[in-house]
């Protein structure tokens, strides 16, 4: 990126600003070990449906490839996504505007391919199983497209120059909460596609 | 102002106590415990099975427990509060104690003793009463918003001795001598003295519960499942049955019920003394009613809505019903208001109609909550038109 | 300088001059103001669901059906009154102490996110809304644990729909206030205090907000699926499609069985701290009662399906049966440690003390009605019928309300300034002790002898207990209305109390009554033992608190010298 407008002078924080930052670093990650718990218990019932519906009819190889490479293509952006709050942290302006670029665009990827696998769910047959397929890739993507809005805001207000190495923390709550979608992600992508 | 006296010499909590006190103490716990557990053949219904009576022994162990726990928290406050009580003019603190790890110790490990020994005792009956005897006696049970139905098994091994299968019809003796047999069904569960009972369950709807607490057992019904529970009665007697898991506006009415001029009606578990009663009051009587169907459809009639669950909902003292849910069907047949409302000419239509499409017409008041019942024998809540034909007739009979 | 991280504009609390009723209609980010906010909505939903218990009870006075227009009717009577009291009463009364108590107790100015704390409290009166407007749309009549099919395809009304998103919300605002509390102990104790220098009432939040949030997103998932089925067309708990309807079973109550503890773990912290304030003696075991809240916490996760011994298959019932055995262990740790706490004390008998005596005394008995119902067999014949109705009253009432009665008169003087009446107190603490028990414990009976729950209808053999019952309940209801009638008269009265009244060591008492907007006038050094009563170190910790604080209305009747002095700081200053 060309801009140069300085960040925020360096600075010390102050006791209490130190005790705010701690707060909200305490904060997502609570938040995260609760609310991951929606995604157990979606998790759990989809176990538990399967068990009585029957076995799954085989998947073919786009079946497979597909939803894999989109997690894939999200497992990547966790990458970009450490990459480019390191590179704010560190100042490194341009390099954080590109990795969060990957990052975004990984991630919507990852979001549209998913939606379509959905729109052509492969378990039709299944009436239980194919809802609970749906709802689960469903809810996921709300909160991927939740965070996912807050991280194109991010980009957004660092191109108005927001952000530098004593004031990361909308990035650092960005990244959190999209390590948050991607976990969220594997856990079902285990339930769904590999056990 | 003066400095309250600290260091309170007095010697307290559970570490100073005097030998005595504590076996005084422990005596007035089991003696409280087993005094308060001799009220349990009071607090519980006769026992009449098997299951019962192990299960009464558990209650009984587990209040004696409860009954000296009970005793000595309720003790130990009451001390407490009389001899810890704050005193006119007293400024002081009490005395700084922080805990006692030897009491604390105690008071873990003597609950988790006691919670071992309760929890291995309820597991061994447990597998006792979960046993099911092999001789058992294969009940059905369903389910329906808001009666019970139990049907019973017949095949040409069991007609009465005296049966004349000249008399019978000849769809009957095809039923009857088939491999499965025929099933006929009774508001109420029949059984004899010593003879273990083995109900399989299923539910029409939604879940039920079927609980006999004379027999101390109980078991959901399921939607979409079956489900069972066995037991073994042990005195002849009647027993009712109530449903124990919520089911609608109705889930009160079903259960067993004693009509006003003292007749059961509605679901009961009737323990005959032995076999031969059981054959000659109930199985025989009921199976015969198959076998020799009466020729005045109203008769039949009065019959066959018994095997419906038509009581849960309906008052009609003739079959000594209760329900409220639906309208009464007392005086149904006079009730030619009716037959302008809904647009019908003939009251036997009106039945007709009520029974196969209940929401198309509904008594103001009501709401659209009846069974629908099917001539399909495919679809859930099958009536045949045999059935239907022969229930209006009896409807019919019903005039103010 | 009430200076909250990041203020935005325009929720600046008055900081000038006394709060008044406005103050607390509006949004507000002080967790005072917060705290209070949440009681009154909850004490105004405790009158609704008293309301529904006593058309309950007037119902079952007969045996026949004669006060509901139908059987329906008196589901909806019913399911509104548990929902009610469990999501709109107990849950937001706890969270409503706990905002107030814990920032004052860790001597913090505010919880840690002001503005999530305001806007975890104003999901709560929408949701109370939309669930007592369900009554225009078919109320939800499938009881609050909402089994399907009867609360799917058997469940006509927009009701049901509107109660799951009520619940839906109410679960949002539970996990954003615990979420709060979690983080606020974790960062925000003041030099000094470390995890086991915490009051126990702060300890009793921490273990409450971990099962919110562990548990509590079950139900949201549980829910999503709930309303997917009654308004999507899927079919989770479809049994007609192959649904199953004891996987909701399973998820419910993974979630409302630790709900059981959310609801009474703050009620034992609260004890804790009434207890020994009140008898003026160190709590006996701190460790062990802060542990066993933990450990309760944790094993609470492991016994859900006790609540479904007739349903789950038989094999997986003894299990269950053992892990909620387990439970009594730290139950039994924390009634032994408070009678060890009043044994050897000075026991004051005012309201809040009797309150907290009447908890111990009733809470013991739900504990071993407990016990009693986690032995499968015996849960065979009691499942399902008014001996679990009595038990989880004795446990919700005899426990959690009768804590949050004593937590009212413990700490009213705090939140007004102002000190209850006592005599007031006393009638309301022995009519509601005894018209409780009579309430409540011929229910056992009633369960035992053969009685179902959830009836509107009931053989006639039961009516004399059902008698009393109801008529013991009609006195309670009235009961509740001393401690309303109190209150007010209390505001209008103005009996001064002072800072400490109770001259009590916790931090909360280290400020003026009500306290200024910043909570205290400096930072305020906590004692090293909360509860260190009887040292002389303490004394003099409490003589250096007065000195600087001013003097408060003594405990001590027989000291006219004191009393009736009006506090040197100003009410909210």
């Amino acid at each position: 990126m060309t801009q140069q407008i300085s960040p925020m002078p360096e600075r010390k924080l102050t006791r209490d600003e130190v005790i705010a930052l701690k707060n909200k670093r305490t904060l997502v990650t609570v938040f995260q070990i609760s609310w991951i718990m929606v995604f157990v218990c979606l998790a759990v019932v989809a176990i538990q449906i399967r068990g009585t519906s029957g076995p799954l009819p085989a998947l073919n190889a786009i079946q497979v490839i597909v939803p894999l490479g989109a997690t894939l293509a999200l497992l990547g952006s966790v990458w970009t996504a450490w990459q480019s709050l390191k590179a704010i942290q560190a100042d490194q302006r341009a390099r954080f505007f590109v990795f969060w670029r990957y990052t975004l665009v990984l991630g919507g990827a990852f979001i549209l391919v998913m939606l379509a696998v959905m729109a052509f769910n492969p378990y039709g047959d299944l009436l239980q199983y194919s809802q609970i397929f749906r709802v689960m890739v469903v809810y996921h993507a709300l909160h991927a497209l939740v965070i996912g809005a807050w991280m194109v805001q991010v980009y957004r207000n660092a191109a108005q120059g927001a952000y530098g190495s004593s004031d990361a923390w909308g990035v650092e709550a960005g990244a959190k909460l999209w390590y948050f979608v991607v976990i969220a992600w594997v856990l079902f992508y285990a339930v769904l596609y590999v056990f | 102002m003066n400095l309250p006296k600290l260091g309170n010499t007095q010697k307290q909590g559970g570490g100073g106590f005097p030998v005595v006190w504590i076996v005084i103490g422990g005596l007035i716990v089991i003696v409280g415990g087993y005094l308060i557990s001799l009220v349990t053949p009071s607090i519980l219904p006769r026992a009449g099975s098997a299951q019962a009576v192990l299960i009464d022994d558990l209650f009984r162990f587990m209040l004696f427990i409860g009954g000296g726990v009970f005793v000595l928290v309720e003790g130990l406050l009451l001390v407490s509060v009389i001899r810890f009580r704050h005193r006119k003019g007293d400024r002081a603190d009490g005395p700084p104690i922080q805990g006692n790890t030897t009491l604390e110790f105690v008071w873990t490990v003597i609950p988790a003793i006691v919670v071992t020994v309760i929890a291995i005792y309820a597991f061994v009956v447990w597998q006792q009463i979960e046993t099911v005897p092999p001789n058992s006696q294969q009940v059905g049970a369903l389910g329906q918003r808001y009666a019970w139905s139990f049907s019973y098994e017949a095949n040409s091994e069991t007609l009465p001795p005296d049966v004349n299968m000249d008399a019978v019809p000849e769809d009957v003796v095809t039923r009857i001598s088939s491999e499965e047999g025929l099933t006929f069904t009774s508001p109420q569960l029949h059984t004899w003295v010593n003879q273990p009972v083995n109900v399989s369950m299923e539910t029409d709807d939604v879940n039920h519960a079927f609980w006999i607490p004379g027999m101390r057992i109980k078991q959901d019904l399921l939607a979409g499942r079956v489900t069972s529970i066995a037991f073994t009665p042990i005195e002849a007697g009647v027993y009712r049955i109530v449903c124990a898991e919520l089911c609608g506006g109705g889930h009160g009415n079903m259960a067993g019920i004693v009509t006003p001029s003292g007749e059961l009606s509605g679901a009961w578990l009737i323990v005959h003394p032995d076999e031969e009663t059981y054959l000659r009051e109930f199985y025989y009587p009921e199976l015969e009613k198959i076998l020799y169907p009466p020729t005045d459809p109203a008769l039949l009639g009065r019959q066959v809505i018994q095997n419906y669950p038509c009581s849960g909902c309906h008052i009609l003292d003739d079959l000594g019903w209760v329900g409220v849910t639906g309208p009464t069907l007392n005086g149904i047949a006079s009730r030619s208001a009716r037959l302008t409302a809904s647009g019908y000419s003939d009251m036997a239509d009106y039945l007709h109609a009520s029974i196969r499409n209940p929401g198309e017409y509904l008594v103001p008041g009501y709401n659209n909550l009846m069974i629908q019942f099917n001539a399909d024998p495919a679809q859930p809540n099958y009536m045949s038109d045999a059935d239907l034909d022969a229930i209006v007739a009896y409807l019919l009979t019903q005039t103010q | 300088m009430a200076t909250i991280s990041a203020p935005l504009p325009g929720i600046q609390v008055s900081e000038e001059g006394k709060l008044r009723i406005g103050d607390y209609l509006k949004w507000s980010v002080d967790h005072k103001i917060i705290g209070v906010q949440y009681a009154v909505t909850a004490l105004f939903f405790f009158i609704i669901g008293g309301a529904l218990a006593m058309a309950i009870r007037w119902e079952l006075l007969t045996p026949a059906l004669d006060v509901a227009a139908d059987g329906t009717a008196y589901n909806q009577f019913f399911t509104m009154h548990g929902t009610v009291m469990i999501f709109l009463w107990i849950i937001p009364m706890m969270a409503g102490f706990g905002n107030y108590l814990v920032p004052l107790m860790l001597g913090a100015k505010d919880m840690a996110f002001p503005w999530l704390n305001a806007f975890a409290f104003w999901l709560i009166p929408p949701a109370g809304v939309l669930m007592i407007l369900g009554y225009f749309a078919g109320q939800a009549q499938a009881g609050w644990t909402a089994y399907p099919p009867l609360s799917t395809m058997f469940s006509d009304g927009d009701g049901q729909t509107m109660w799951a998103i009520a619940i839906h919300l109410l679960g949002a605002s539970s996990i954003l206030g615990a979420l709060n509390f979690i983080v606020t102990i974790r960062n925000m104790r003041p030099e000094g205090m470390g995890y086991f220098q915490m009051p126990l009432f702060v300890w009793a939040m921490l273990a409450t907000s971990i099962i919110i949030v562990m548990a509590t997103p079950f139900l949201a998932g549980g829910l999503t699926l709930l309303i997917l089925d009654r308004v999507a067309g899927t079919a989770f708990f479809n049994p007609a499609q192959g649904g199953d309807v004891l996987l909701w079973q399973n998820v419910f109550w993974f979630y409302s069985h630790p709900a059981v503890y959310i609801m009474v773990l703050p009620g034992f912290g609260m004890l804790s701290e009434v207890l020994s304030v009140h008898a003026r003696k160190n709590v006996f075991g701190y460790r062990a009662i802060a542990l066993s809240s933990m450990a309760i916490a944790l094993v609470g996760f492991t016994v859900w399906a006790h609540h479904m011994f007739t349903s789950l298959t038989p094999s997986l019932r003894i299990p269950f049966m053992v892990t909620s055995m387990i439970i009594a262990v730290p139950t039994g740790i924390k009634i032994f440690s408070w009678i060890g706490t009043i044994w050897g004390g000075k026991i004051r008998f005012n309201s809040a003390m009797l309150f907290g005596l009447g908890f111990l005394s009733m809470f013991v008995i739900g504990g071993i009605s407990g016990v009693m119902l986690a032995a499968v067999p015996f849960d065979l014949h009691v499942h399902d019928t008014y001996f679990v109705v009595s038990h989880f009253h004795f446990v919700l009432y005899g426990g959690s309300v009768l804590a949050i009665y004593a937590g009212i008169y413990h700490w009213w003087p705090k939140v007004t300034g102002t000190l209850l009446n006592e005599s007031m107190g006393k009638w309301h603490f022995w009519l509601t002790y005894v018209s409780f028990f009579f309430t409540f414990f011929p229910m056992h009976l009633l369960g035992m002898l053969g009685m179902p729950r959830r009836v509107a209808v009931y053989a006639p053999e039961f009516q004399t207990l059902n008698s009393i019952v109801s008529f013991a309940s009609f006195v309670l209801g009235i009961s509740t209305f001393i401690l309303l009638y109190n209150m007010v008269y209390s505001l209008i009265k103005r009996k001064q109390a002072g800072p400490n009244p109770w001259r009590a060591l916790t931090l909360e008492w280290a400020t003026s009554s009500p306290p200024p907007a910043h909570n205290f006038h400096g930072d305020p050094v906590p004692y090293k033992n909360p509860y260190g009563y009887g040292t002389e170190a303490a004394y003099r910790y409490l003589e250096a608190q007065e000195a600087e604080l001013g003097k408060s209305w003594p405990n001590l009747e027989e000291e006219p010298a004191r009393a009736l002095k009006p506090s040197s700081s100003p009410a909210g200053d």
